[in-house]
């Protein structure tokens, strides 16, 4: 098996790897693991909570080729989009974009996940804000 | 029920039927197996049914028993391990690991709801942990350093992947009874869902183990390079 092009250039140069304070609020992180082969993924989104525009997002990824590529191109289509908009991406549209072949799409299976995990972190977080947000405009 | 191997009049070897290992040794489809009755039947039937004896045969007796013996040692080496027959049961009870991660991903995408990670967050975050580690040692090890502390920190993360190996096997087991209770038809476990729903605990279970035990062999792998 080799890999496409794509996932070659996203493996030698990925986008947006890193970190951000998970403390922080406006902060949502999604760990994921897939046991088929052991790899483990971490997303990470800043979001504007004024426009729900994710303005930033890193990622870290321990697995292969297609794994860390399915990553790094998550957190390129999730820059700049609403989280609404972002909820929208599915891992077969990942599939499509690096040319995966079917053995490797827990991969971009993964990737959808740990969006939606990080996103569900920060709507938690803000949840947990929110309450003291609102008593104090009363 | 068990299948037939040998001609009920004439005792001749027959063509292998396409049945499952259980049904090959004549036990039911528990998990709870025991293992000497098994290697029992494997030495009676492999007596039987080996090639050797069919040396005078004619050609449909010799392929048969040919066949015969090689499904026998297929059956016999997957029932034997605990893990391998739990494998086995899931996969004859159509159970698909990664089909099953994809629909739930499919799931969660429908509904908005958050889709339950197979391995267990704590896990993750010790898993991740240690991959950092290991990624620092791989670096160390290219520049020539060496940092006891960063060793011992990635040998206790090992321990305890270890310990958590050994206890997802006993996990595993509790789940065996589960099961082999529903067999049994006890009214209590009866419905399919039931079933179903303890097939999936023991996916879960040996997804994490699978998951566990890659990790040790990357830290085994990092540890010798």
């Amino acid at each position: 098996m080799s890999y496409s092009d794509k996932v070659i250039d996203h493996y030698n140069n990925p986008r947006n790897v890193g970190s951000m304070d998970k403390k922080d609020t406006d902060v949502g992180t999604g760990l994921v693991g897939a046991p088929e082969c052991g790899d483990v993924m971490k997303l990470q989104i800043k979001v504007n909570p004024q426009t729900n525009i994710i303005e930033d997002a890193k990622f870290k990824t321990f697995g292969c080729g297609s794994a860390i590529a399915s990553s790094s191109l998550a957190t390129e289509w999730v820059k700049g989009k609403t989280i609404d908009e972002a909820l929208e991406i599915k891992n077969t549209e990942i599939v499509k974009e690096l040319a995966l072949p079917p053995v490797k799409i827990h991969c971009s299976v993964l990737a959808e996940d740990a969006i939606r995990a990080a996103i569900g972190d920060w709507k938690k977080k803000q949840e947990a804000v929110k309450p003291q947000a609102v008593q104090a405009a009363q | 029920m068990r299948a037939v191997h040998f001609c009920g009049s004439c005792g001749k070897v027959q063509p292998p039927v396409p049945v499952d290992y259980f049904t090959f040794f004549g036990f039911p489809r528990k998990l709870n197996l025991d293992t000497a009755a098994l290697e029992k039947e494997f030495y009676a039937l492999s007596r039987r049914l080996h090639p050797d004896v069919f040396v005078q045969a004619n050609s449909e007796e010799r392929a048969w028993s040919l066949e015969q013996s090689s499904m026998l040692n297929d059956a016999y080496r997957t029932l034997k391990d605990p893990v391998k027959r739990s494998e086995y049961l899931l996969r004859i009870e159509g159970v698909e690991l990664e089909e099953q991660s994809k629909q739930a991903t499919d799931k969660a995408r429908a509904t908005g709801e958050l889709k339950k990670q197979v391995v267990p967050p704590d896990l993750l975050e010790e898993v991740f942990e240690l991959n950092m580690h290991l990624e620092e040692l791989r670096v160390q090890k290219k520049i020539g350093e060496d940092d006891p502390a960063l060793l011992e920190e990635i040998g206790k993360a090992k321990l305890s992947l270890e310990e958590k190996y050994d206890a997802l096997l006993n996990e595993l087991k509790t789940q065996w009874h589960e099961w082999d209770k529903s067999v049994d038809g006890r009214t209590e476990y009866g419905t399919e869902e039931d079933r179903r729903k303890i097939l999936g605990r023991m996916l879960d279970v040996l997804n994490r183990r699978n998951y566990v035990r890659n990790l040790v062999r990357d830290v085994n792998e990092a540890l010798e390079n």
